[in-house]
């Protein structure tokens, strides 16, 4: 029996094309760029030319573009040094995010709310995936506002359409970052045609090697770093820099963005597939936001009677790799703060997320279907039974 | 296979995958451990947790872990912290295996497709046909049947304890032929939920500072003497000699606590001993003995088990014991066993002493 992987929001493998192009940087191209002699010459030319493929796939400026360790450390980056900025210029700051964003963002946006002269606001989003924009505005008019918001949520898909909402953002004055971590390569991701003046990626989630990512600073916005300790990356992220990371990151971001449209044509067919046969075969399951707009490598689905995590383990067992949400949040059997703020406390139904992804077949959908219908059925029974 | 991330349910996983059994290893997350910053301690913790998931991979087998934090608030410590309240002496180890452990790990196990359950305790299981029975480990320094009395017998017939007829010793030589990451890891002493072995700190937490069994009392003699003070009768224990103050011409033993009055009961040695024990909450393990019956009885772990007189009256146990022990401790397990001290009965908790005298 073939193992199926069906988490490809938690991570990727790292793909041949970006292995291969990561390689001489490993070992015989392993010089440190800020050295003057040929091998660092050799880095630092790898690593601006990483930078610049970055650039001209997402249409921005190379000097926009900052490497990071990842997608959490930009996160981090942006919110957090974004309004320290802010705060060292201005008495009174509102942060707002949406009640279902990424700890990466809430935890960060958790510290700030403690200083002084800060508030936090935190959007509601309907059952239907509708974001208050209405309090948005409130919170934009109030004066200087740093709003932080996913482009597609991690556990369940959700696109926030963010082109709109940056544009509301700009035109009244605010500074807007999103976590695109879940975006790139699963939806058109045109920063240009949008007012985004901050924007995380990740590369493990697209093919690319873990701790590695960008975030993109629009010219003119300004962040205090979070380490301290060099000139790398303008001095905003210091820090030898990981040069074979970086060429990887760019290799696969640009192959995720080039092949977004087929890629998501292909899974968008796989994931009905896998929905419509689950809905048909077992009574008690429905599709988390079925009907909003959702990138399509997410499935989130919630079923009645069955245990969250007898359920996943039951899965495994079949060689079949579902997550509960986020990854980022296993270990702890809470229901998600995802699954809570869409559907309230009482909601008790145990949510699998299926994440698909490139090498993802038909063959997979349909041995998930099969494995996932028995289990569930065989642990009714046994629920029934006790 | 219940995974502490310690030694022996490691080797005991180990033991298991070489008999050709298809195992899953499971650790039981008890409570939450990002609360308490010192997790050097050995089992459990989240130590524990990435040693099993080491030893697993090691193993090629599975393993998940297990929120049970909820329960084993409820129904370990906060009955820890009551029993401490009420000037008895719990053992939470008892608790959690009749309580929670194992039954949550039949019926994940259920769930997963499991047949049997394994854990790493130091006790042997014998099936027969018509009956299941737990027998001491092999080794007797480690012997753990004391902790196990409160599982339902119905139970026990699914239950499986691979290192049970091995010695420490061996255990630690599989180990370290195996080349588990965990062959030199100091053994667990403390209660696992309470890391710094302060349970007062705990106390303190959850029942809150002025409560009385945090409260100064009288050190008083049977005669009603006082003879000193204590800082909360919820630091001591029957028999305990330590914190009770010089002055005596003989040294002073905690004889009883009586939460009511916050009095903490003092006396020589020779007062320490009783022969009737009353048991509260008794469990059989293969049917009930006849009343009047002789069994040998163990009254705390470490303790030698002692023959005793049993019978019954409603829903209380009396033990006549033949011989007077000390330090009987309301609070701990009277285990029963068989009159060869090989088999485990029964047991229950002991509800109060005194001397027949």
């Amino acid at each position: 029996m073939k193992a199926v992987y069906l988490d490809h929001a938690a991570t990727t493998p790292i793909r041949n094309e970006v292995r291969e192009a990561m390689e001489p940087y490993l070992s015989e191209s392993f010089g440190n760029p800020s050295s003057l002699h040929r091998w660092g010459r050799e880095a630092s030319a790898a690593l601006e030319n990483a930078r610049a493929t970055v650039a001209e796939t997402l249409s921005v400026s190379p000097q926009e573009i900052y490497f990071t360790r990842g997608g959490t450390e930009s996160d981090n980056l942006a919110v957090l040094g974004c309004c320290r900025f802010m705060k060292a210029h201005k008495k009174q700051l509102t942060l707002v995010v949406s009640a279902i964003e990424h700890s990466a963002v809430l935890d960060p946006a958790k510290l700030v709310r403690e200083w002084q002269g800060v508030e936090l606001v935190t959007l509601p989003v309907s059952q239907d995936g509708v974001l208050d924009q209405e309090l948005l505005k409130l919170a934009l008019e109030s004066g200087p506002t740093v709003v932080s918001l996913l482009w597609v949520n991690n556990e369940t898909g959700l696109v926030f359409p963010i082109a709109e909402i940056s544009g509301l953002v700009n035109e009244l004055g605010g500074t807007m970052h999103t976590d695109a971590v879940q975006a790139v390569g699963k939806i058109p991701v045109h920063v240009k045609e949008t007012s985004i003046h901050l924007l995380t990626a990740s590369g493990h989630k697209i093919y690319g090697p873990k701790g590695t990512g960008i975030l993109f600073v629009r010219s003119g916005v300004d962040l205090v770093p979070l380490i301290h300790g060099g000139g790398q990356e303008q001095a905003l992220r210091p820090g030898t820099e990981d040069v074979a990371g970086a060429v990887g990151f760019a290799c696969s971001l640009q192959l995720a963005i080039e092949e977004q449209q087929q890629s998501c044509k292909k899974l968008t067919e796989l994931r009905s597939v896998l929905e419509r046969r689950l809905l048909e075969l077992i009574p008690g399951l429905s599709i988390n936001l079925q009907d909003a707009e959702r990138a399509s490598h997410i499935s989130s689905i919630a079923i009645d009677d069955v245990d969250r995590e007898d359920l996943l383990a039951a899965l495994d067992l079949e060689g079949i790799a579902a997550s509960g949400g986020s990854a980022c949040e296993s270990g702890s059997t809470q229901t998600s703060h995802v699954i809570t703020a869409l559907y309230g406390e009482e909601h008790s139904a145990a949510t699998v997320r299926f994440s698909l992804g490139i090498e993802t077949t038909e063959q997979d959908i349909e041995q998930t279907i099969l494995k996932f219908t028995s289990i569930v059925t065989r642990l009714r029974k046994l629920g029934v039974a006790s | 296979m219940a995974m502490s991330g310690g030694v022996d349910s490691s080797v005991a996983a180990a033991l298991l995958v070489e008999q050709g059994h298809d195992v899953v290893g499971v650790t039981m997350k008890t409570f939450c451990y990002s609360e308490t910053p010192d997790h050097s301690k050995t089992c459990c913790g989240l130590d524990g947790i990435s040693d099993a998931k080491r030893v697993t991979a090691a193993l090629g087998i599975p393993h998940y872990v297990f929120d049970v934090e909820e329960a084993f608030d409820r129904d370990v410590i906060d009955d820890f912290v009551t029993q401490y309240a009420e000037g008895r002496t719990p053992n939470p180890c008892v608790r959690c295996n009749g309580y929670t452990k194992f039954r949550d790990l039949l019926s994940r196990g259920r769930s997963l497709g499991c047949d049997l359950i394994a854990s790493g305790h130091y006790v042997q299981i014998e099936h027969t046909h018509s009956q299941s029975r737990i027998l001491r480990g092999q080794d007797k320094q480690k012997d753990q049947s004391y902790f196990l009395w409160a599982l339902p017998d119905e139970m026990l017939k699914s239950l499986l304890f691979p290192i049970g007829s091995l010695t420490k010793e061996q255990v630690r030589e599989h180990a370290h032929t195996q080349g588990l990451v965990n062959a030199n890891k100091p053994e667990s002493q403390e209660i696992c939920f309470v890391p710094t072995g302060n349970y007062r700190d705990l106390l303190r937490e959850r029942l809150g500072k002025v409560h009385p069994a945090l409260q100064p009392g009288y050190l008083v003699r049977r005669s009603g003497e006082i003879v000193g003070e204590h800082n909360g009768y919820a630091g001591f224990t029957i028999g305990q000699r330590k914190g009770l103050g010089g002055g005596s011409s003989e040294p002073m033993f905690v004889l009883s606590i009586n939460p009511d009055t916050k009095e903490v009961i003092v006396g020589t040695r020779a007062e320490l001993f009783d022969d009737i024990v009353i048991i509260s909450g008794l469990n059989w393990l293969g049917g009930p003995i006849e009343d009047g019956a002789t069994a040998l009885v163990q009254l705390r772990y470490r303790a030698p088990a002692v023959p005793a007189l049993v019978s019954r009256e409603e829903d209380q146990v009396i033990l006549k014991l033949q011989e007077a022990q000390p330090a009987v401790t309301p609070g701990q397990s009277a285990v029963l066993f068989d009159q060869e001290n090989r088999c485990l009965i029964g047991g229950g908790t002991i509800a109060s002493a005194h001397s027949s005298d």
